[in-house]
């Protein structure tokens, strides 16, 4: 197991499902945005980012509800991400994922498409770096 | 005194304008502590009335103005041939008239600590009868006033500082002040579609345990800062309320505070939307707050809180629970936070660490004796909320369980757990849950926890707040709402 597995590893409780349901896949993907952050962060603030995506899409953001299970799963999805960044991230990070989600949410709620949620978070890690 | 006129526009023929929130945003502005806020409608064909904001009922006044005055009955003041000086652009009205003759054109609604004394299910409504229009109210304040917090900057907008670095307001302000100030502030400037609902949630009251304790904790250290403090304590209530958008839809609660919940009324998407809108916007004012520690203790509550909820709905399955499990929930999705507010509070005023862990133990048993009092609610006659809701809705409740326990009463709380809960069920496991000592047994374990909870602060140096901690501390458990 490498370091980076076992760093991510200790992340996922209670989310192990997730991993193999296609978060492990988005994971890697932001791994290749994150590579001009500090090497040490990088897995935690890819997760972070790949959990965001992951709990947006349980809860059915924008679309039509999640049952009650889902939600819950993606707000401890939305919930870790936010741990991660707030011992990971810069201050200016934290603020541009955020904004992120807020951006997400409100034109969720106003029933406006809005940008696709991969777009607002690599537009956060170019604007937090 | 403060004469103003309150302008809005009606949509409908016969409406009833909850102006409730823009009263109490009147009261707010102008600073007025205890007194009284006057009402009087400038029109014949606009009434008043103080009731309750349930949108069947309303239809139910609608309907009864139209049984006791009619449209189109033939009225002598619709009889344009028979009277003079009329408009070219009189309306067809006699109805409305009479109509606004059933309600009344004054009211008065007591102000007392800042906001509109009103029951819980009270609003204050401006009653169209013959809409759509503009329409004034014409509002007198008066009463003992605070200065607005605006005018307690100096002329280029500057708090006065302590010596210490620290931040002095004039007392005058009262820490609830500010934080009412600052979620006001926050949710004037948020896009409608998640605001409106957030506001209607914020505004409709909650006890603010959590800033309070916030605002507390933020005086140990030695820097100070009541703004930055408000700010932080305003965010946790913000966070708190977007977990409880969360929480009712997950739970089916038609109502919260007296009032629908957002899922009820906007719909679960919007309701998703809502409360992930200030998740994020809450997580992000902690942040821009620069305190690397407060934030990281603040996203450890929440995910703790989230972990819980999960936990929460899944011994439904095996309700009503047990003791320990029962604990590990509230520890989560109640106590947590609670801990969060006392320690950050501490972080943010650089207090000694000692202090700091002090107070996030207080936080966390003081969380759970107040969730243990929160349960005792739900069979109290006396507190204002349905009786029972907590057995229909399957939540965890300590009270639920030390009843399903006891040798009398047990066998039959579990039986009738296990089936279907109408009407009848909920009643009767009530009376069971209250003829045993269960809620004695819950009082006294809250009781308990709250000392325990002092306890922990009696080696901390408190500079004089400590009357204020321990009064908290014992009305968060001795309460019937």
């Amino acid at each position: 197991m490498t370091a980076q597995a076992l760093v991510i590893g200790r992340e996922l409780d209670r989310l192990d499902g997730l991993w193999e349901d296609g978060l492990s896949d988005t994971y890697r993907s932001y791994l290749d945005v994150v590579d001009s952050y500090d090497d040490a962060v990088q897995p935690k603030l890819a997760l972070a980012a790949a959990l965001i995506e992951a709990g947006i899409r349980l809860q059915g953001l924008g679309g039509r509800a999640a049952p009650a299970a889902a939600l819950l799963m993606g707000d401890l999805c939305l919930a870790r991400a936010s741990r991660l960044l707030a011992d990971h991230a810069s201050q200016d990070l934290q603020v541009a994922f955020a904004r992120a989600i807020e951006e997400m949410s409100a034109a969720a709620a106003s029933g406006t498409g809005g940008r696709p949620v991969r777009d607002l978070l690599v537009g956060a890690f170019e604007s937090g770096r | 005194m403060i004469a103003k006129r309150l302008r809005f526009k009606t949509s409908g023929t016969t409406q009833f304008v909850d102006i409730t929130e823009q009263l109490r945003e009147e009261v707010r502005r102008s600073g007025l502590r205890v007194g009284r806020i006057h009402l009087q409608s400038l029109h014949t064909t606009v009434g008043l009335a103080v009731n309750e904001n349930e949108p069947l009922l309303l239809r139910d006044f609608e309907s009864l103005l139209e049984r006791l005055a009619p449209s189109g009955a033939g009225y002598e003041h619709d009889d344009f041939a028979r009277r003079f000086d009329i408009a070219v652009d009189e309306p067809v009205n006699g109805h409305a008239h009479c109509r606004q003759l059933l309600l009344t054109g004054f009211t008065t609604v007591l102000v007392e600590e800042g906001d509109l004394v009103l029951g819980r299910w009270q609003s204050v409504f401006a009653v169209e009868l013959d809409g759509p229009r503009s329409r004034q109210l014409a509002i007198q304040l008066d009463g003992e006033f605070v200065p607005a917090i605006s005018s307690l900057r100096g002329t280029r907008g500057e708090v006065a500082r302590s010596a210490g670095g620290g931040h002095v307001l004039p007392s005058a302000v009262r820490d609830k002040d500010l934080v009412e100030l600052e979620l006001t502030r926050q949710l004037m400037v948020d896009p409608d579609p998640v605001a409106v609902p957030m506001r209607r949630l914020v505004e409709a009251g909650g006890k603010r345990l959590r800033p309070r304790l916030v605002q507390l904790s933020a005086q140990i250290g030695p820097k100070h800062n009541p703004l930055r403090a408000a700010a932080l304590a305003a965010a946790i209530e913000l966070l708190h309320n977007a977990t409880l958008i969360h929480d009712d839809y997950v739970d089916e609660s038609t109502h919260r505070r007296g009032r629908p919940t957002v899922a009820a009324m906007e719909g679960a998407e919007r309701a998703i939307a809502v409360g992930d809108f200030y998740f994020a916007k809450a997580t992000r004012l902690i942040a821009e707050i620069g305190n690397g520690d407060v934030t990281s203790t603040v996203a450890e509550a929440l995910e703790a809180i989230c972990a819980s909820q999960i936990d929460d709905v899944a011994l439904r399955g095996a309700f009503p629970g047990d003791h320990d499990s029962y604990l590990k929930v509230v520890r989560g999705k109640t106590a947590a936070l609670f801990a969060a507010s006392c320690a950050s509070g501490a972080l943010l005023s650089e207090a000694d660490p000692v202090a700091v862990e002090a107070l996030r133990r207080y936080g966390d048993l003081l969380g759970v004796a107040f969730q243990m009092a929160d349960d005792m609610v739900d069979f109290s006659p006396s507190s204002g909320k349905p009786v029972g809701l907590d057995i229909r809705q399957r939540v965890l409740s300590l009270p639920l369980i030390y009843a399903a326990e006891d040798r009398e009463v047990g066998p039959e709380v579990r039986r009738l757990l296990a089936g279907t809960l109408g009407d009848a069920e909920v009643e009767r496991v009530t009376e069971l849950v209250r003829s045993s000592d269960a809620l004695q047994r819950v009082g006294d374990e809250a009781r308990g926890l709250a000392e325990a909870a002092l306890r922990e602060l009696e080696a901390v140096e408190l500079d004089g707040l400590r009357p204020t901690l321990v009064g908290l501390a014992r009305s968060a458990v001795d309460r019937n709402s």
